[in-house]
């Protein structure tokens, strides 16, 4: 595609190769595609841990590659107990506009600097894109740079989105760019007033590539199995997940069959745990896993289980319909039931019955999981791989805004 | 000529069908044995109230419910769940305060949190519960109107 050349800022609440998140995934994937047409900068923040936001990384400029990352030190470390007590205040739904506008400060990572930046420095950039609306660095930097702000909210379902000051900040960017067309719904259901702009990109993904069943071994891990991979947190649904499995495992087959067999099904659970796992001999958690074990676990799964209530685009489901698996769902995430749906690769759950009735199916028919596989994978072909992605955005990106030309 | 994603969009929609209604048969005839009403033996009734209550508990949104909005004028039905620390003296309140939030408030969080997130379930179902019975009415109204016996609940109303 031909089209001008940017000057492009994206602001993001942590930035650098060692960090896992979703969104600064996200952002630092996009900005390095969008670097080899346009020049980007990148203001971010000398955090690296989500939990406190504490000073890591050095503050100052530095050119990673063809970003120029420029750092802001973080002025206050979030201090949990009181953020979440705050939370329910302001969840519960009564709080006032100025204690709406403290959960934001107090959510951090909090960097005067970074909005100092945007405030002598924005008018330079064609446009700034933000990442996350949930972090002081989008809530107070987008109406500084509201004539150029794009928003990549990154909302999911929870209650952060209700919050009221929200309606307002939401119709202030000149555009949004949205994961799915569940968080644009989303989104655009609280806006008050002017509804900015739109389009919608997921995210870019590379053919996989050929994976080692013997990287296998060393975990003890032997097909078949059913794959949860991610962090391990009763926020993502595995509470639930493993209350489920368990069940499931225990359970005599309706036609027959026999417990044991059920046992030597066993749910893989890959990722750091952030709850206790309990023993039983259908449950296997293995911990981070490295690449290579986490590609061959993707491609010799039979099916991957994504229960997390909150989503704004499953990167998991998209991988594992990459490799061609099919998937079960939670139906209770609009996102994840939307994915599926639009994808014919996955069955999606209520509740225990619905569960453990499609779980039967899709191990029991593997003409039914394969055929749900290619779907997904045909789907992931068509719509998410990067030049697709790319050329979406780019082209909404140009139509908001005509490059500033400088002598 | 279909694509992988056309025919797994059909399989998975057939599928899903199949599953609920495999679900609602085993939900159905779990409940007969255990006891439930004579009118569950009917599959069509069974279905119908099992699509009421699912809509309550499924696609309500429990922030935008009528009941709540008619009890509004006194809030003192609503669960409040953050902890808030007052204390109306004038003199001692700063060094009561200090107390409970310095030395009692760290020694008892793990009962606050512990009662906290048995609140939040309770207020969980208080909503489903809210939603479930707003179905009902709303089932209830359109069924009315349907019978043309709008102009009697007019009368209901001008009454109380």
């Amino acid at each position: 595609m031909s089209s001008p050349s940017l000057r492009l800022c994206c602001v993001v609440h942590r930035f650098g190769a060692d960090i896992a998140g979703g969104s600064e995934g996200h952002c630092r994937a996009v900005a390095e595609r969008l670097a080899t047409r346009h020049d980007v900068t990148i203001l971010t923040t000398t955090a690296k841990d989500h939990v406190s936001w504490r000073n890591e990384y050095p503050a100052g400029q530095a050119d990673v590659g063809r970003l120029h990352v420029h750092r802001f030190p973080v002025v206050r470390q979030r201090r949990i107990r009181e953020f979440a007590a705050l939370s329910e205040v302001v969840f519960a739904g009564d709080a006032s506009p100025d204690t709406q506008i403290e959960w934001f400060r107090r959510n951090g990572p909090e960097v005067p600097d970074l909005l100092a930046h945007l405030e002598t420095h924005g008018h330079r950039y064609d446009l700034v894109l933000f990442w996350s609306f949930r972090y002081y660095q989008s809530f107070f930097g987008v109406p500084i740079v509201a004539d150029r702000a794009v928003l990549v909210p990154t909302a999911e379902e929870d209650l952060a989105i209700r919050i009221g000051a929200l309606k307002r900040f939401f119709s202030r960017p000149a555009g949004m760019v949205y994961l799915t067309p569940e968080e644009q719904v989303l989104v655009e259901r609280q806006v008050d007033g002017r509804v900015p702009p739109s389009c919608i990109i997921g995210c870019g993904l590379e053919p996989p590539a050929a994976h080692d069943r013997a990287a296998l071994a060393p975990v003890g891990v032997t097909p078949p199995y059913v794959l949860y991979l991610g962090r391990i947190d009763p926020n993502k649904g595995c509470e639930t997940l493993v209350r489920f499995y368990m069940r499931w495992a225990d359970r005599l087959p309706a036609d027959g069959g026999s417990v044991a067999l059920r046992h030597a099904i066993p749910l893989v659970m890959a990722g750091p745990p952030n709850m206790p796992i309990p023993s039983h001999p259908a449950l296997r958690a293995l911990g981070y896993v490295d690449a290579p074990v986490r590609e061959a676990l993707l491609g010799e799964a039979s099916l991957l289980v994504v229960p997390s209530p909150y989503e704004s685009l499953s990167m998991v489901l998209l991988e594992a319909w990459n490799h061609a698996v099919p998937a079960l769902v939670n139906a209770r995430c609009r996102v994840l039931e939307g994915q599926a749906r639009r994808a014919g690769g996955a069955l999606a759950y209520r509740n225990y019955d619905e569960f453990a009735v499609a779980l039967d199916r899709l191990l029991r028919d593997v003409s039914v999981a394969r055929q749900l596989g290619a779907a997904g994978r045909a789907y992931v072909d068509e719509t998410y791989r990067w030049p697709h992605v790319m050329e979406t955005l780019e082209r909404f990106l140009v139509s908001l805004r005509q490059p500033v030309r400088f002598a | 000529m279909s694509t992988p994603e056309a025919s797994g969009r059909a399989t998975v929609a057939r599928l899903m069908r199949e599953i609920e209604d495999e679900v609602r048969e085993q939900r159905r005839s779990r409940l007969i044995a255990r006891g439930a009403p004579d009118d569950y033996r009917d599959e069509a009734v069974f279905a119908v109230v099992e699509s009421v209550l699912r809509r309550a508990v499924e696609e309500r949104d429990g922030q935008a419910l009528l009941i709540p909005q008619l009890l509004d004028s006194d809030t003192d039905w609503e669960l409040r769940l953050p902890l808030e620390l007052k204390s109306h003296r004038r003199l001692t309140g700063p060094f009561i305060l200090f107390v409970k939030r310095r030395l009692l408030l760290p020694i008892m969080h793990w009962l606050y949190e512990y009662s906290l997130e048995n609140f939040r379930r309770q207020a969980r179902v208080n909503r489903i519960l809210f939603a479930s019975l707003e179905e009902l009415a709303i089932e209830h109204g359109k069924l009315r109107l349907r019978l043309g016996l709008e102009d009697d609940a007019e009368d209901h109303g001008s009454k109380s």
